[in-house]
């Protein structure tokens, strides 16, 4: 998008799905595979037209399942890696997610939340796939779930998920909402020598003594630059720390261990959130996506009134920010928890909360965002409750 | 939001009538006097003949909810779009419709402008352009940007090849009103 006129150079017009093709391109994304899907296309057709620009490579693969298998291939081969989709084929690539967390193969995975289940609604937002992006691929896994709700953000976090997926080795999901993916607003994008990007550790050291998936302290094992020399096997079968599989109960537990360990451990560094008027908050309302931008209106609104309510917004869905909710709730009366979806998200908040404070929540699966007005009547009515 | 804080635009009507291209222009005009805009569309799979709108929601900085509740300025040019707005059209808003395309125009506490805008478009020679006059009569009627700047909105977004038919017709339209 050529900069608005009259105003600073960076001040520019850019859809949400336009924001993540260049946040990509800044994190050091250089292979696109896809299959163009709506609501998410656009970042296909963006990518097209940079990827090249910058030496690095488009493909349109034969449908989701390849797109995400060349996505790994790409990444193994040492090229930042990404695809972008929406429900039906975001339902598509999760045997394929399941194997770049197994073989811990960083990369990134767009999907751009439309009506479901099934071909759904395609041109309407939802928020249905919460549990999906946590549990859509099968059997105990760690997974990393970034959730922008503004144009600007979706350029910010698509970086960041390259940043995490390369830091920890895994698959990395930006989720977001239709709404959001097709808004375009006026954003400020930072000048390029001010982004922060990160590598993946390379393996050094002699070839001969390499094992592929021995951690280093941090629990991530360095990656083979290909053409190094170093000797690798990657398997989608439980395998230990030379690549190779077992079945052996106690190298299972400690190499699947591992693996549920390294985002574990790691939550102080990934977990992010914003607080709006939480202080004192009576009614704590927790939101993402478009759903956080009403529920910000609908707070702002609410402190007019004179109603203490407040808003945490996840920015990492999962891992779910558990300390920060737990010592708002805490303090709160009651929790709220909007989302398009039949009640996804509310599942977590009330594990967390485990009895401790009521928590209700705002359900539209309808095709239609929830709006400011709809949470401040909810806000209202649990207040005088 | 009251309009002190910003306001919201609707072009509303149906699939291939140029609303989402209408709203760019808009969005470019604005944005180039230093405003803040938030644009967002609703289609249907089908790309002709299905309900369309174009939402701008124009603040000085960046609003914190983007979507429109309340609408300021609104255009309506299919009778099948007037639905989609019912309830959230602002007291004094300014709703201007097709006199022929809306010939039920909703009513209420704002003020409703029926003019023959498909009409002018076709006597500028394209049915297809009824976009543009509009946008000329609605920031006629509005007063929230000028005719120049819209111009040279237009010069921006519109392909060189179209360029002239386009400043032709948003100046028809501005002039509707203007008379």
């Amino acid at each position: 998008m050529s900069p608005v006129p009259g105003n600073s150079p960076q001040l520019q017009s850019l859809q949400g799905n336009q924001a993540c093709a260049l946040g990509a391109i800044a994190a050091g994304c250089r292979l696109f595979a896809g299959y163009p899907i709506t609501p998410s296309s656009e970042i296909a057709e963006r990518m097209s037209k940079e990827l090249p620009r910058v030496d690095g490579v488009f493909v349109q693969m034969e449908d989701e399942i390849a797109s995400m298998a060349a996505c790994l291939g790409g990444s193994l081969g040492g090229v930042k890696s990404m695809t972008a989709t929406s429900g039906p084929g975001f339902s598509l690539k999760q045997e394929n997610i399941g194997y770049g967390i197994q073989a811990e193969i960083p990369c990134v995975v767009i999907n751009v939340m439309r009506g479901g289940p099934s071909t759904g609604m395609p041109t309407r937002p939802a928020q249905g796939d919460v549990m999906q992006a946590r549990w859509g691929t099968h059997g105990d896994h760690p997974i990393i779930v970034l959730t922008p709700s503004s144009v600007q953000e979706i350029y910010q976090q698509t970086i960041q998920a390259f940043n995490f997926s390369e830091t920890y080795r895994i698959p990395v999901i930006v989720l977001y909402d239709e709404a959001i993916g097709h808004l375009v607003d006026t954003v400020e994008l930072p000048d390029p020598k001010d982004i922060e990007t990160t590598d993946r550790k390379w393996a050094t050291g002699p070839a001969e003594d390499y094992l592929p998936y021995a951690p280093d302290k941090d629990g991530i094992p360095p990656m083979p630059r290909p053409g190094d020399g170093y000797r690798t096997h990657t398997t989608g079968l439980t395998h230990l720390e030379t690549g190779f599989p077992t079945q052996v109960p106690d190298d299972v537990t400690r190499v699947t261990s591992r693996l549920l360990d390294k985002i574990e451990n790691h939550r102080d560094e990934i977990e992010q959130y914003e607080l709006l008027s939480c202080g004192d908050a009576d009614i704590l309302i927790v939101a993402f996506g478009i759903t956080a931008r009403a529920s910000e209106r609908a707070v702002n609104m609410a402190r007019d009134k004179g109603i203490k309510a407040g808003l945490l917004r996840p920015v990492t869905l999962w891992p779910f920010p558990e300390k920060a909710l737990q010592e708002l709730a805490g303090h709160a009366k009651h929790v709220l928890v909007p989302e398009m979806n039949a009640g996804q998200l509310i599942l977590e908040i009330e594990r967390l909360c485990a009895g401790s404070v009521p928590v209700s929540g705002i359900n539209r699966f309808d095709g239609e965002t929830i709006k400011p007005n709809e949470v401040l009547a909810k806000i209202e009515e649990l207040n005088n409750g | 939001m009251s309009k002190t804080d910003g306001y919201e635009i609707r072009l509303s009507g149906t699939g291939g009538q140029g609303l989402g291209l209408g709203g760019k222009m808009l969005a470019a005009a604005l944005s180039s006097e230093g405003l803040h805009v938030a644009q967002s569309q609703s289609y249907e799979p089908t790309s002709r003949g299905g309900m369309s709108r174009s939402d701008l929601v124009v603040s000085r900085q960046t609003a914190d909810y983007p979507l429109a509740t309340g609408l300021d300025y609104l255009l309506i040019l299919d009778k099948r779009a007037i639905s989609i707005s019912e309830g959230m059209i602002n007291k004094d808003a300014v709703v201007l419709v097709d006199e022929e395309l809306v010939p039920d125009p909703p009513s209420g506490h704002f003020k409703v402008h029926a003019l023959p805008l498909s009409r002018t478009a076709i006597s500028l020679g394209n049915l297809r352009v009824t976009n543009v006059v509009s946008l000329g009569a609605l920031i006629a009627l509005g007063d929230f940007c000028s005719i120049e700047t819209m111009e040279a909105a237009i010069k921006q977004v519109t392909p060189k090849k179209y360029a002239q038919m386009n400043l032709d017709a948003v100046r028809a339209g501005y002039e509707l009103v203007q008379h």
